[in-house]
């Protein structure tokens, strides 16, 4: 019964849903989806990040680029990756870690033995960060 | 064997329902005890998809069950605003899903009805090319899509929550001890029996005893001799230890059944699947049949998704009502409280079915069932008592880092655990340290869950403050956290040893069955970090 309901009520939206759209005009709504959630931190990759995102997250914080070149800002190079790429909602409210002196990012990603492209990383968190 | 303690209420079972129970009665005046064999949240609740949402899916089922889940759920926004953020989810739309553009886009206009509910925006429509720009990793297959939003939510920091509350109120609470039996009386259920953490048996009265032991209810109301009937489901999820897209994604599985690719705080959850499980509740096992399963549906909107690699994967059990017949998707999620005083045992209460969303409701009905057996006047007060730590506003995550000598980052992720409590987590005097960088979580922080949030174990640890929920998956914090909790505990070095080792042993169950290429190559590094825990 409650699903001879239900299905009735969904038929009757259907109707209804179909003849709007017939006799109006779409607009774009992705700005809007954008702007809406901006304040969540929910931003898009760009497709050149998307496409290489898998090995821009691949860091399994053993250290070893930290040990070749330190920090970037006040935030350990292997923190960068194993923590700060994880691309949390509220990663804005962090902007402060990274500021400051950028360190050899190019040896630090060649110590690194799953091959993280540090450079990118950095990149990608500090557009994140700066919102 | 001790003097048994005298309560008005007995809670079995510490996942979220029983917390909130224990909560609820608390609040209303009671005097609780709760007890849990295992750990706060580490059954159903724990293995869940980290949501509270309102179920677009019971749409084509029961919008009852839409409206009260969706209704509760803002109940639960509002008063745990620090354990919550928005999840928005991008439901592409492929050529020969069962779905079409339109007739999605129906549903979701129907789920705009109830999103207020839940202080949630309405849905967006999406063109294919606007999709792919939302998120470049989307199918070119694209259709269109629509966009739908819910709220994530820490389960684990839920349910302690709830527990905490409860104690801060008058409740009595004790993981790692188990019921063992139940006292009768005659035909009426007087107490309980249970075996604590250190082997110690005691015994407890209570005016009434509820049973909030999710899929183990049938076994928990067996010890009345009581027959109480679910249908369990079994479903796991794999987790990856980052956000693949910071948007949401939703599947079609090869055999039509609607799958989620999650983006919480800092990690993705993809799942879930839903067979009927017949097997043992205590060790529920992933099959690597099931994770293909979840990555075949993914693949087909998502193709670089074998791409990533998972750290572990859960398996938990629902509660589900016993339905004969129907597939097991179909299932109603609705939930029952059952006075088992119909069946001629008095005292004692099951709560069964629901799901996560709805716990404040199960647990409000359900304290109201043991109010009126006890004849005791009280009003339900969780839907607006703000949970602890959401007392006031949060100050700025930097500011809170700055004057605590933290990261900003350690700051958001202490405020998304500990609200407004923040800053009295660091107060300890203990040192303000990484100790686990991934996540990342604070000696202090660390050491005031062992002296005041009841972590027994590294495991515990995991679920209350996160520890190697990150990409090294423990590989660099847990010697270190062992010795932080065993200085807190008083254990001896080989205890710490034998800990860290435990805690390793029960990671690689949940990591075995998604280890790809990758996998293997961090699982060399972890285990060259840790070499010696395997002799």
């Amino acid at each position: 019964m409650g699903r001879t309901d239900s299905l009735a009520k969904l038929a009757l939206a259907y109707g209804v849903h179909l003849a709007r759209r017939r006799l109006s005009r779409p607009r774009s709504q992705l700005d809007d989806l954008f702007d809406t959630y901006a304040t969540d931190g929910i931003r898009a990759l760009q497709p050149a990040e998307r496409e290489r995102h898998p090995h821009l997250v691949g860091c399994i914080n053993c250290g070893l680029c930290a040990l070749a070149a330190g920090r970037i800002g006040q935030t350990r190079l292997s923190d960068l990756a194993s923590s700060y790429m994880r691309l949390y909602a509220r990663l804005g409210e962090a902007s402060s870690d990274i500021e400051g002196d950028a360190p050899d990012l190019e040896a630090a990603a060649s110590a690194c033995p799953v091959g993280v492209p540090l450079v990118e990383v950095a990149a990608i968190v500090r557009r994140m960060t700066a919102g | 064997m001790s003097p048994p303690s005298d309560h008005d209420v007995c809670v079995i079972g510490g996942g979220v329902t029983g917390a909130g129970v224990a909560r609820d009665l608390s609040l209303r005046g009671l005097s609780v005890l709760l007890l849990e064999k295992g750990d706060w949240g580490a059954g159903t609740t724990g293995g869940s998809s980290w949501m509270i949402h309102g179920g677009p899916r019971y749409l084509e089922f029961d919008w009852d069950t839409t409206r009260l889940s969706t209704q509760d759920a803002g109940y639960i926004v509002s008063i745990a605003r620090n354990l919550v953020y928005r999840v928005v989810f991008i439901i592409p739309v492929l050529p020969h899903d069962k779905n079409n553009i339109e007739r999605m886009e129906t549903a979701m206009e129907v789920y705009d009805r109830f999103q207020p509910l839940k202080k949630a925006h309405p849905h967006r429509r999406l063109t294919a090319e606007e999709a792919r720009q939302a998120e470049p990793g989307l199918t070119p297959d694209v259709i269109g899509a629509v966009t739908m939003e819910e709220w994530g939510i820490d389960p684990h920091r839920l349910v302690y929550a709830n527990v905490e509350d409860a104690v801060a109120h008058g409740a009595r609470a004790m993981n790692h001890t188990e019921v063992v039996d139940l006292v009768r009386d005659g035909g009426k259920v007087i107490g309980v029996r249970y075996r604590a953490a250190d082997g110690a048996m005691s015994e407890a009265r209570a005016r009434v005893v509820v049973n909030a032991t999710g899929p183990w209810s049938p076994r928990t109301s067996g010890l009345a001799g009581l027959k109480v009937e679910l249908r369990p489901a079994k479903g796991i999820h794999i987790v990856y230890p980052h956000r693949i897209s910071n948007f949401s994604i939703s599947a079609e599985s090869v055999d039509g059944r609607d799958l989620l690719m999650v983006s919480h705080a800092g990690f993705t959850l993809l799942g879930t699947t839903d067979d009927d499980y017949y097997g043992d509740l205590d060790s529920v096992d992933v099959l690597e049949d099931e994770v293909d399963y979840l990555l075949q549906a993914f693949e087909r909107v998502f193709p670089s998704i074998r791409d990533y690699r998972p750290v572990r994967a859960t398996a938990a059990v629902r509660p589900t009502l016993f339905k004969w017949r129907r597939y097991e998707d179909e299932l109603s999620r609705r939930y029952q409280v059952i006075d088992h005083a119909t069946e001629g045992v008095e005292g004692f209460v099951t709560i069964a079915g629901g799901k996560l969303s709805m716990y404040r409701l199960m647990a409000e009905q359900t304290s109201d069932a043991v109010c009126r057996k006890l004849g005791h006047q009280g009003p339900c007060t969780t839907a607006t008592s703000p949970l602890p730590g959401n007392e006031s506003e949060m100050e700025p995550a930097a500011e809170l880092a700055r004057r605590c000598g933290i990261p900003a980052l350690a700051a958001v992720k202490l405020q998304s655990r500990h609200g407004t409590r923040a800053e009295k987590v660091l107060d300890g005097g203990r040192a303000s340290r990484l100790v686990c960088r991934c996540e990342p979580i604070t000696e202090a922080e660390l050491a005031y869950s062992t002296r005041h949030e009841q972590v027994r174990s590294l495991a515990d640890a995991f679920r209350r403050v996160g520890l190697a929920a990150g990409p090294c998956a423990g590989a660099a914090c847990v010697m270190r956290a062992a010795e932080v909790i065993g200085t807190e505990l008083g254990w001896s070095a080989s205890q710490r040893f034998a800990s860290a080792r435990e805690f390793v042993r029960g990671a690689w169950l949940g990591r075995a069955p998604v280890l790809g290429h990758a996998g293997w190559a961090q699982e060399e590094l972890a285990q060259g970090a840790m070499r010696g825990l395997f002799n």
